[in-house]
């Protein structure tokens, strides 16, 4: 018993200072450490009584300077847990250890929530919680050993069954609402007492919850810190940058790419070059929330070393926008498929850039097709510029086929076989060039592919028809990405304002920033 | 500074190994680890070296959008050049359903 005695006796010594860094240091509950530690747990198998030696040993006292502490009851409580979590753990056994280890963070948080000493267990509860989100990743990563708690469980109550994950970031959350209800200080000042571990508590559990793919319990954290935290400038720079990275993803995950952007944008800006990985990682979301804002990645950005890895998949996106590409666009989606749903940027991407990559199209075809009237001076209110959607159409279908497999008839070597006829040329020449008679594309040897529902331009197989068209361009006028009206009887997209602006495409498609570009002024979650 | 300095002559990339290098980096880990320490100056970042370039660019009177390492972004990226292959190839595909419908 005299290991226990000393151990407790020191924990004293440390309240009665007020010493939150050595209460730190000495109750450790995660390998490797000292072998005192085990010493310490074999002799706790022999005491019978631990709460009546905690309680003989941590007394609390009264008439306490005001410079000095003492142990109170949330202490003594946690102290008798922190014992049998050393009396009872294995190691090995990690569905045990995480049950023991969640109950003692219950308990500390119970400790933490004294108005007057509970700060003193601040640092203790960050490692706690650190050990804690660790064991549970550890533990998320093996469902041979989670499936049993639920196979024991299930017979027991109605009541849904929680996951680890769940449970866990319970506990944690409870951390975070004692110290973000602290009231030494008020949310204007800069954070005192409790208060100044608000966000080490929110990162710490978003980190969990972002690594299990449990984002959506992350509301509760945001909410709670927009209703009553601190502003975010009073903290640390690591801590600033990593909440803004999730508050940024917890947006782009519920598609608000404007709060996004500004989040990340806040968080890159804030991280020096010499952090690679973490600049990485901010950027491999700020890239495509800009992107979908209207904002490319200019070469200097993706040329930067922390970008080395992104700009070949970003760089073939923002080309694919730029110029309205499809093919390149699928192609690259194709290409990337693994990394970009691993990342949760696939189907965001899949859909979200179709608009720009309609706008682009369009804009395309208005060059390649429109013919400017000859200038007149007498007659300064010409007809309205106009896009034949009828072209369009024949732009779509063309990809359309490409994507499902049709290759151009030209593709093939340059030269005439020897043994083609060459009256046969002639005849294939004047029907006005290689392909079949109404498309320069000729049909794969097996047929068309088959295609999954999103790797065509608009369903599947499906064949792109004038309404589909005239639909889509209707749609990308109603957000304004095209300026002008559908006239629908004439088939055809009339500009407006080319006058004003200078030529028709600078009217009909205006700077896609400027039109969906525009931030929102406040960001939910953010407390500036 | 001395920030800027140590990252690009750590990281100054092998070049047979670059394209080994960028798959086995899409391949690292997702996590948000902690960094290794907890504060840093404002003048570390790039939000400082995005001020400086600004301020720089201000008093030489240069381009507004601001070029150079510390321009990030794009506006204004519409591409009026048509002469890349997939415009020829929808160009050559107009054409001939043109001229197919006149027949």
């Amino acid at each position: 018993m005299a290991l226990t005695t000393q151990f407790l006796s020191s924990i004293r010594g440390f309240v009665k200072e007020r010493n939150a860094q050595k209460l730190r240091e000495w109750l450790l509950v995660e390998p490797p450490v000292p072998d005192i530690y085990h010493n310490l747990a074999k002799e706790l198998r022999g005491v019978a009584a631990i709460d009546k030696l905690v309680e003989k040993h941590l007394p609390e006292d009264d008439d306490v300077p005001a410079d000095q502490g003492t142990a109170w009851r949330g202490l003594v409580a946690f102290m008798e847990d922190y014992l049998k979590y050393w009396r009872d753990v294995d190691f090995d056994d990690l569905l045990v250890a995480h049950e023991l280890l969640m109950g003692l963070t219950n308990s500390c948080t119970t400790a933490l929530n004294h108005p007057l000493y509970g700060t003193m267990m601040l640092q203790t509860s960050v490692a706690l919680c650190g050990s804690l989100s660790k064991l549970s990743m550890t533990l998320n990563k093996r469902p041979d050993l989670t499936r049993k708690i639920q196979t024991i469980d299930t017979s027991g109550g109605d009541e849904e069954q929680k996951s680890i994950i769940d449970k866990t970031a319970e506990v944690m959350q409870r951390v975070f609402t004692a110290c973000l209800t602290d009231r030494t200080s008020d949310r204007s000042q800069p954070p005192e007492g409790k208060k100044v571990g608000v966000y080490t508590f929110a990162n710490v559990t978003l980190k969990l919850l972002f690594a299990c793919r449990k984002t959506h319990l992350a509301k509760t954290i945001f909410t709670n810190i927009s209703a009553k935290s601190p502003s975010l400038s009073y903290y640390p720079a690591s801590q600033r940058v990593t909440y803004l990275y999730y508050l940024g993803r917890f947006h782009f995950i519920n598609s608000h790419f404007s709060r996004a952007a500004q989040c990340l944008e806040q968080a890159y800006l804030q991280t020096p070059p010499a952090f690679q990985t973490h600049r990485k990682l901010i950027l491999t979301y700020l890239i495509p929330c800009k992107m979908l804002l209207g904002y490319l990645p200019s070469t200097a950005l993706l040329q930067r070393p922390e970008a080395e890895a992104l700009s070949p998949i970003f760089s073939q996106f923002a080309l694919a926008i730029r110029t309205g590409n499809y093919l390149l666009f699928q192609s690259t989606l194709e290409t990337h498929e693994k990394w970009l749903l691993r990342k949760g940027l696939l189907l965001t991407l899949t859909f979200r850039l179709r608009p720009l990559l309609w706008r682009s199209l369009s804009r395309r075809i208005f060059l390649l097709t429109y013919v400017a009237p000859p200038m007149d001076s007498d007659k300064p209110n010409q007809k309205a510029a106009t896009l034949d959607l009828a072209h369009l159409v024949v732009a779509a279908t063309y990809i359309q086929k490409r994507l499902e497999g049709y290759v151009p008839a030209d593709a093939g070597p340059r030269s005439r076989p020897p043994h083609v006829n060459a009256i046969f040329m002639k005849a294939v020449a004047s029907n006005g060039g290689p392909g079949t008679a109404d498309s320069t594309l000729v049909a794969p040897p097996g047929g068309a592919k088959k295609l999954r529902p999103n790797d065509g331009l608009v369903w599947g197989n499906m064949p792109i028809t004038a309404e589909h068209v005239e639909g889509v361009v209707a749609s990308l006028v109603a957000q304004g990405l095209l300026h002008g009206y559908v006239a629908h009887s004439l088939g055809r997209f009339a500009i407006m304002g080319a006058a004003k602006k200078g030529s028709p495409v600078a009217a009909g498609w205006p700077n896609v920033s400027e039109v969906i570009g525009v931030g929102d002024d406040e960001v939910p979650g953010l407390v500036g | 500074m001395a920030a800027d300095k140590q990252p690009t002559t750590a990281e100054k990339p092998e070049q047979p190994q670059t394209a080994q290098k960028s798959a086995a980096a899409l391949e690292e880990d997702d996590e948000f680890e902690d960094f290794p320490v907890e504060d840093w100056p404002a003048s570390e970042t790039e939000a400082a070296a995005q001020q400086q370039a600004a301020a720089g660019a201000a008093s030489a009177a240069t381009e507004g959008e601001g070029k150079g390492d510390n321009h990030l972004w794009e506006k204004s990226w519409d591409d009026d050049d048509t002469s890349d292959d997939f415009s020829a190839q929808l160009r050559e595909e107009l054409k001939k359903v043109e001229a197919a419908k006149r027949r």
